[in-house]
């Protein structure tokens, strides 16, 4: 069951890497769309054993952006130079958009 | 921008709460003055852009984030700049000199269980170097990287991947986030046969307190091609110098990157008992000292394992530490031993196949079961270590932190000695006295890197109860204190005490540490009180 959850974030991790532009050499990082983001960072965590679920829940863009900026409880803060605004607030509205991914395993 | 303490009130209250969203203890260094710090401000957002500087307590608020006790309020920094180039970083320097502002850098902010971004004295800036992310060379036929503080884990890997270079990254426990760079200058280390970074790191970029460019080893050489191929250059050997210190700013690196291997095999060995360490580290030893087993050999407690996958409260009720009994049903429950040691063999099937055998003689003489993928599939701690130990990208020890309730606390305590198995006797026996005094429990590890033994302790605590977190703070410091009377002291800490630590090490290193700082950065703006050096 725990393994099966693993796989499924690393089979995630491969689409969404698939699905994005290769970072070119020299240059730095582009911004990047809320899949990529959602399966490099919170994906390993929100769904891999570790954090809640939180795709499906309809969470309110507010308060996913409060908790990525302050990271509640055990959760670490992530800064604008990790996820920039811009991109966070595609994030927080791609997050609470989403369906349920009935692969992910929470805790 | 709404900075807005009162200096007096600061130095005399000690700490203060702003704005009520929970910073708190944004005292201004000794060494500026509030106008002087809004001066600073000023002028380094002419440098990076007003969106690049953070000093009101509520943009500043995700870099005061920290797992570490810090009871006092004590290492919240006052402020956060980010620069995209070198030049800024200079330029940053700069106004720093002039000013007197202490610059605190990191690289990803992600050196969880050591202090994030917070800093080891009050007053200090975030010098975030996480916008500095670019990839800059990646030689496939030497097997080797040039990248910026800025570059995660994943996005070397990503990199690599996209591009279908057969290179391996080697990771900390939480790749995904934290960067080459910021891991190898704290010198942490990593689970395939390339773990210990600061050995396969070749090169640095370095930006001295003055605002001169430093590259070590064959970096000054014009029209070198080995920079990142031969580590020493000529004369002293300088990359040292800038790991675990504050000499200077490191704005690239180079790494040796480990060529996939055509086959790879985890194996985990099972323990009965709690006892069993001695042995376990006395069949290890000569397995990786003579490179049988290429990479770190790593022994984790029931406990350990237990606490990443679950809550506390799961598997005990009772008062103090959880007792060794509870441990033992839980992990046997669960697929566990209670040590279970990890390591990994690498090369052809051939090679594999032949060194094998060896190593199983050894083991099973131990009264270890060796287990592989055919016995394990299926099994979480299994799988962690298997994805870890051929570099895979994994978040999963975060887990660790919520193992006392949701409050999110944890200091690594990280003694070292030499890898004798009569070691760990009186080092576990210690750990678990201190630890009981305080009610918490023996979640800890031992790591063969190759001749010494790490004893890798994860306190773990609930950092929203403030007499916890200041029980935590008590714990750290006597297990510091204590293992340190016996010879044996850490190999990196946390910011809450990087100065006690550094006294164990001696006078005579301290002041040729302090010697050279003064020398080199004689404002002391670059992190004073990393590793106890001011």
């Amino acid at each position: 069951m725990r393994l099966g959850s693993s796989l499924v974030a690393i089979g995630m991790l491969a689409g969404a890497t698939a699905a994005s532009a290769s970072q070119a050499l020299g240059h730095t990082q582009a911004a990047r769309p809320p899949e990529k983001i959602y399966a490099v960072t919170c994906g390993y965590c929100h769904g891999t054993n570790v954090g809640p679920i939180i795709l499906g829940r309809h969470l309110p863009p507010a308060s996913i952006l409060f908790m990525t900026r302050n990271g509640r409880n055990a959760m670490p803060a992530f800064r604008p130079t990790e996820i920039s605004n811009a991109e966070l607030e595609k994030l927080a509205a791609w997050i609470s958009a989403s369906a349920a991914n009935p692969k992910e395993q929470g805790k | 921008m709404s900075f807005n303490l009162d200096r007096r009130e600061v130095l005399t209250a000690g700490a203060i709460g702003v704005l009520g969203t929970g910073v708190q203890a944004a005292r201004l260094a000794p060494s500026i003055s509030k106008a002087g710090f809004a001066a600073v401000v000023k002028a380094m957002q002419a440098v990076v852009g007003a969106d690049w500087v953070f000093a009101d307590p509520d943009s500043l608020h995700p870099y005061t984030k920290s797992y570490v006790p810090d009871p006092h309020h004590a290492h919240a920094p006052v402020g956060a700049v980010c620069p995209e180039t070198v030049e800024q970083v200079q330029a940053l320097l700069k106004i720093a000199n002039q000013y007197k502002q202490p610059l605190w850098p990191v690289s990803t902010g992600k050196n969880m269980g050591y202090g994030m971004t917070t800093a080891a004295t009050p007053g200090q800036m975030i010098l975030d170097l996480k916008r500095m992310n670019r990839i800059l060379e990646v030689d496939p036929d030497l097997g080797t990287a040039l990248i910026e503080p800025g570059v995660t884990y994943q996005q070397l890997s990503d990199y690599l991947a996209e591009n279908n270079i057969p290179l391996w990254i080697d990771v900390p426990t939480i790749g995904p986030i934290a960067s080459p760079v910021g891991n190898t200058l704290d010198r942490g280390v990593g689970y395939t046969p390339y773990g210990d970074h600061l050995t396969f790191q070749c090169g640095m970029e370095v930006v001295l307190p003055n605002g001169e460019i430093l590259r070590t080893g064959m970096g000054s050489i014009k029209g070198t091609n080995a920079w990142q191929a031969f580590k020493y250059g000529y004369g002293p050997v300088h990359d040292g110098l800038f790991t675990q210190s504050n000499f200077g700013v490191v704005t690239k690196m180079g790494l040796w990157l480990m060529p996939k291997p055509p086959a790879y095999k985890p194996f985990m060995i099972r323990h009965p008992e709690m006892g069993d360490v001695g042995k376990i580290v006395e069949t290890m030893r000569p397995l990786r000292v003579a490179s049988l087993i290429p990479n770190v050999n790593l022994m984790m407690s029931a406990a350990y394992q237990l606490a990443m996958f679950n809550r506390r409260s799961d598997v005990w009720s009772g008062e103090g530490s959880i007792s060794d009994e509870a441990v033992k049903k839980a992990a046997k429950a669960n697929g566990l031993g209670m040590w279970n040691t990890y390591f990994a063999l690498y090369g052809t099937e051939q090679s594999i196949a032949a060194i094998e055998p060896i190593v199983r003689g050894a083991i099973g003489a131990s009264g270890g079961e060796v287990l592989t993928e055919a016995e394990m599939s299926g099994n979480p701690w299994f799988h962690h270590h298997a994805t870890l130990m051929r570099g895979g990208l994994s978040l999963e020890e975060i887990g660790l932190v919520r193992w006392k309730g949701n409050g999110g606390g944890l200091a690594w305590f990280a003694p070292v000695a030499a890898a004798k198995g009569s070691e760990t006797v009186g080092q576990t026996a210690l750990a678990k006295e201190i630890l009981g005094k305080y009610g918490f429990d023996y979640t800890a590890a031992y790591a063969i890197g190759w001749r010494e033994l790490h004893h890798i302790i994860a306190l773990l605590y609930d950092k929203s109860d403030p007499a916890e977190e200041l029980k935590a703070d008590q714990c750290y410091r006597e297990m510091v204190v204590r293992f340190g009377e016996k010879g044996w002291a850490s190999y990196r800490t946390g910011v809450p005490s990087m100065a006690l630590v550094s006294q164990q090490y001696g006078q005579v290193n301290r002041d040729f540490n302090k010697t050279l700082k003064h020398a080199i950065d004689p404002n002391h703006i670059i992190a004073p009180g990393k590793s106890g050096i001011v």
